[in-house]
């Protein structure tokens, strides 16, 4: 089944895959971002109804964002991982919630994250943060230690810091 | 056969003593440790301790775990709600440290910048022990004459 997954696509997207890995019951793909959008449509249709989660990571020396759609198939028990590298300076990206409904809260919560933009979500308010003014505290050139140290601690104190 | 006589409550603080109404504001692992008193284990009621659920009717606040910026302005309100005279109880290290998310930029360090702290249990988290050594504490306090606000 995995092997016909992977055959499919590959005829059907030959230059748009960048890196296939499978194992076991797990098939990764590394997607261009054009048609990112497409692969994922296609792996709708051949049986992947669940979207369990979407993530993302900030490679800073490259300048990119990865997202990471993790896909479920209920039926065949296969689960499908899809990447795509997008660039930092223009983090926007098309909204799956046409495929997946749950999408929308994930997406949500990287857009509070990372300041990803996605296209199309309908409601993409802040979630655990209010009143955020600093750069999305996900990112590797978010401080998080000077950040605390300004807004929570007086200036003579050290860190970790007890008080009495 | 020694004869019972029953005990006379002299004055109002020993009665506001001996019948604490809680509203508890759990986000984490205190409560684990405070649920020995909820139950039949430690007993909490034997106190005339009572979790009750809406803060217009408590007497104690119990804020047991890490306060997120997003549950600080939540805690402010239900504070706000409570009736005078009214006390609130800070379980464990987060509340009055930050405890292991000091360097967290989504949780306060001292909930006492936000409301007024009458007694802290210390611990990470603390045993029910001193949670039960506490609230007797608490009690007493209250018993000998702590107005609360």
């Amino acid at each position: 089944m995995i092997s016909d997954i992977e055959s499919r696509l590959k005829s059907k997207f030959p230059d748009s895959l960048l890196n296939v890995v499978s194992k076991d019951k797990r098939i990764t793909f590394s997607v261009k971002k054009e048609k990112f959008y497409s692969i994922l449509s296609e792996l709708k249709d051949i049986g992947f109804d669940h979207l369990s989660d979407v993530t993302a990571v900030d490679y800073i020396d490259e300048q990119e964002f990865e997202l990471i759609y993790h896909l479920w198939s209920h039926r065949e028990k296969i689960r499908a991982i899809v990447k795509v590298r997008i660039p930092r300076e223009v983090p926007t990206v098309k909204s799956v919630v046409g495929l997946w409904t749950g999408a929308q809260m994930h997406e949500r919560e990287d857009h509070e994250l990372f300041g990803i933009n996605f296209e199309g979500n309908p409601n993409l308010a802040e979630l655990f943060l209010e009143d955020w003014e600093e750069i999305p505290p996900f990112r590797k050139d978010f401080d998080t230690r000077k950040y605390v140290k300004e807004k929570y601690y007086q200036e003579d104190e050290q860190y970790p810091i007890v008080k009495g | 056969m020694k004869k019972l006589t029953p005990k006379v409550i002299k004055s109002k603080s020993e009665a506001r003593a001996w019948s604490v109404w809680v509203i508890n504001y759990f986000t984490a692992c205190g409560f684990m440790e405070l649920l020995p008193w909820v139950g039949s284990g430690y007993d909490m009621e034997r106190f005339g301790i009572l979790p009750v659920p809406s803060p217009r009717h408590a007497d104690v606040f119990i804020i047991a775990g890490y306060v997120t910026t997003k549950a600080a302005k939540r805690i402010k309100m239900i504070y706000d709600q409570m009736a005078s005279p009214k006390y609130v109880l800070a379980l464990g290290s987060c509340p009055m440290t930050g405890g292991m998310y000091w360097d967290s930029y989504a949780t306060i360090k001292r909930v006492d910048e936000i409301i007024p702290v009458d007694l802290w249990i210390e611990g990470c988290p603390p045993k029910p022990e001193n949670i039960g050594h506490g609230i007797v504490m608490a009690a007493n306090a209250i018993k000998g004459g702590l107005k609360g606000h």
